[in-house]
């Protein structure tokens, strides 16, 4: 038996781990004989690096290969376009159910397990992140059961797993933005573990850890938060992605403005807005304008953000949602108050004000009101100011605001009532209350 | 969503595959992946690609990127099976109850031969999973290795060994340790 040669094609077969466990048994006890013939004969067929003969490389000719490769790549893109002409047509069909038959038409119904379905869920709950979280919740949720209920046969089983690793990275940052962090964390787990046993695309890891990033900036987990994001860069750079490159220079301009580093957070904003396609991300372009227009007044470069504000505001107006407004309303207020044009701050704040409180924004509100007493202050107006604290406080406690939104509020309206109101301890107060937000507000959290 | 179905798309999907058809071949070529395994594995990042076109921004780029991936990983494992195939065979062979002597005495004497050419830490460590019957944990204790590091240890010992036995002649492996 030893010193019968295995046959040409059982070697190959051996290369390539192929044999049945008595085939190898055999093969390897020839080998051990130390059998030159079989030894050379079967280095053509074993991975680089295993062999320690050296014949050159093999030549091969990929030109039939290419072809075949490119016939089924053109049958699977018939496939595939087919499936993306009806997903719109299956996502308005969804749209007329409520929420729980929504669920259960996606478990029970085959025709709605499709990639493109699944893409176009996972792509409203994004759109619909800033303007209505809830919604974004469920799209996201419809999405991960798609998702679950994909065909790892006709997909491949790891795309499958990419494609639900993403569903859960966007279940998770709908629940970010909805302020449930427990459940975020969780579901942000589910999605890296999906990943791990995925195609092992790394673009596919970026996007994951860039909205992970968002929550570590929410839980003020500041240095996770810019390793990830550096992590992120890396990635999207060797790919020549010059999108992701623009959203990680951007969330990482947020994460170091929260963290009180101005300076940081301006430079990477400017090379972040810089680098965002608005036609695609219209509303990524408005939050990173908006953020880099509030950190280029707090560092006193009024110029630069009145220059900025106005070029960017047409696409406030575009973006036409109220909360956009609102936004842009505040920051024109902000630029009147650092110019000195006090009366025409108050009222913009005013405004402001009112739209917060319909909106049951009691967090910003709580915000807003401090602007708006920086501005009595430099008027020297400490009736008005008394005024403001003394209609704040009542009001507020009995919404559901945050304890530190209350507890900043009465240190401000016992100061009030002594007067001792200073331009110093309203910026005290509104750092601090910046610092304790969970909520969107002045500065647009992103939701991208 | 892009639709696929649109000529635009189509076609820049087309001249895509076209104009980076040099590129792929020389990743192949590189990592000289036999054509007949080739063929999987651009398909599979081709289909890839379409399915997450929406996704990429840089279609070249990811596509060669991921080429190579596949490439490293199917070597990768490759290798893998390789090495467990050698592995269990062996312990296959040193297992048979029934072989007469001189049989096994002859594969002690080859099996020593081959372990002689490894690094004096694959050595012991083989000989204790080959020689003693030990398991991982045995051997790790035996050796002092933490076991979460023993199967790494034995992975590296096991392509050492592979390797020796389709080396032409036996050549000894680097002794560094």
């Amino acid at each position: 038996m030893i010193e019968r040669h295995p046959t040409a094609e059982r070697l190959e077969n051996f290369g390539r781990a192929k044999l049945s466990r008595q085939q190898n048994r055999e093969v390897v006890r020839h080998l051990l004989t130390g059998c030159k013939r079989c030894a050379r004969s079967l280095a053509a067929h074993t991975p680089p690096g295993m062999s320690i003969a050296e014949f050159g490389p093999v030549p091969r000719d990929y030109d039939e290969m290419f072809a075949r490769a490119g016939r089924a790549f053109q049958r699977s893109r018939a496939e595939f376009s087919e499936e993306q002409l009806e997903a719109p047509a299956l996502l308005r069909e969804l749209e007329e159910h409520p929420f729980e038959r929504q669920i259960l038409l996606v478990i029970n119904s085959r025709r709605f397990w499709t990639w493109p379905l699944c893409c176009l869920l996972l792509e409203s709950s994004h759109h619909l992140g800033f303007r209505d979280p809830a919604r974004a919740l469920e799209a996201a949720r419809l999405g991960v059961r798609v998702s679950e209920q994909l065909s790892v046969e006709g997909y491949g089983d790891e795309r499958v797993l990419d494609l639900r690793a993403r569903a859960w990275a966007t279940l998770a940052n709908a629940q970010r933005i909805s302020s449930d962090f427990r459940s975020s964390d969780q579901s942000f787990l589910h999605a890296e573990r999906l990943l791990s046993k995925g195609s092992g695309d790394s673009l596919e890891r970026a996007r994951v850890l860039l909205l992970k990033a968002s929550l570590w900036g929410d839980l003020r987990r500041f240095a996770e938060a810019t390793r990830l994001l550096d992590r992120v860069l890396v990635i999207a750079r060797r790919y020549g992605d010059d999108q992701m490159v623009a959203k990680a220079q951007v969330k990482k301009g947020i994460v170091f403005g929260t963290s009180g580093r101005t300076e940081e957070a301006i430079a990477c904003l400017r090379e972040g807005v810089r680098g965002i396609d608005p036609r695609s991300e219209p509303r990524l372009v408005v939050a990173a304008h908006h953020n880099l227009i509030v950190y280029l007044i707090d560092a006193g470069s009024l110029s630069e953000a009145v220059r900025l504000l106005e070029a960017i505001r047409p696409l406030y107006e575009e973006m036409g949602d109220r909360m956009n407004l609102i936004r842009l309303q505040w920051l024109e207020g902000k630029v009147a108050q650092c110019s000195g044009r006090l009366s025409q701050a108050e009222r913009l704040l005013l405004a402001v004000g009112s739209s917060l409180g319909e909106l049951g924004l009691g967090y910003d509100a709580a915000l807003l009101a401090l602007d708006l007493a920086g501005v009595y202050a430099r008027q020297g107006c400490t009736e008005k100011v008394r005024e403001l604290a003394a209609e704040m406080l009542p009001a507020f406690q009995l919404r559901e605001v945050h304890r530190e939104a209350l507890a900043a509020l009465i240190v401000f309206h016992k100061a009030a009532q002594m007067d001792r109101v200073t331009l110093g301890l309203i910026q005290e107060l509104s750092d601090y209350l910046r610092q304790c937000r969970e909520n969107p507000g002045a500065r647009l959290r992103d939701a991208f | 969503m892009n639709y696929l179905h649109q000529p635009e798309l189509q076609d820049s999907l087309n001249q895509l595959l076209l104009a980076s058809r040099p590129r792929l071949e020389r990743v192949l070529r590189h990592f000289e992946i036999p054509p007949e395994d080739a063929e999987d594995i651009l398909q599979d990042a081709q289909l890839t690609l379409l399915y997450k076109w929406e996704q990429i921004r840089s279609p070249e780029s990811w596509l060669i990127g991921t080429l190579k991936k596949k490439c490293i990983m199917y070597w990768r494992k490759r290798r893998s099976s390789l090495c467990d195939a050698v592995d269990t065979a062996i312990l296959d062979l040193v297992a048979t109850p029934v072989a007469p002597d001189q049989e096994k005495a002859e594969l002690s004497f080859d099996l020593n031969r081959v372990l002689g050419n490894l690094s004096a830490r694959c050595r012991s460590l083989l000989r204790l999973r080959y020689g003693l019957g030990y398991g991982p944990s045995e051997v790790a204790e035996q050796m002092g290795y933490q076991l979460s590091s023993i199967r790494k240890v034995t992975n590296r010992c096991l392509a050492a060994l592979t390797r020796q036995l389709v080396a032409v002649g036996f050549h000894r492996e680097p002794q560094n340790d």
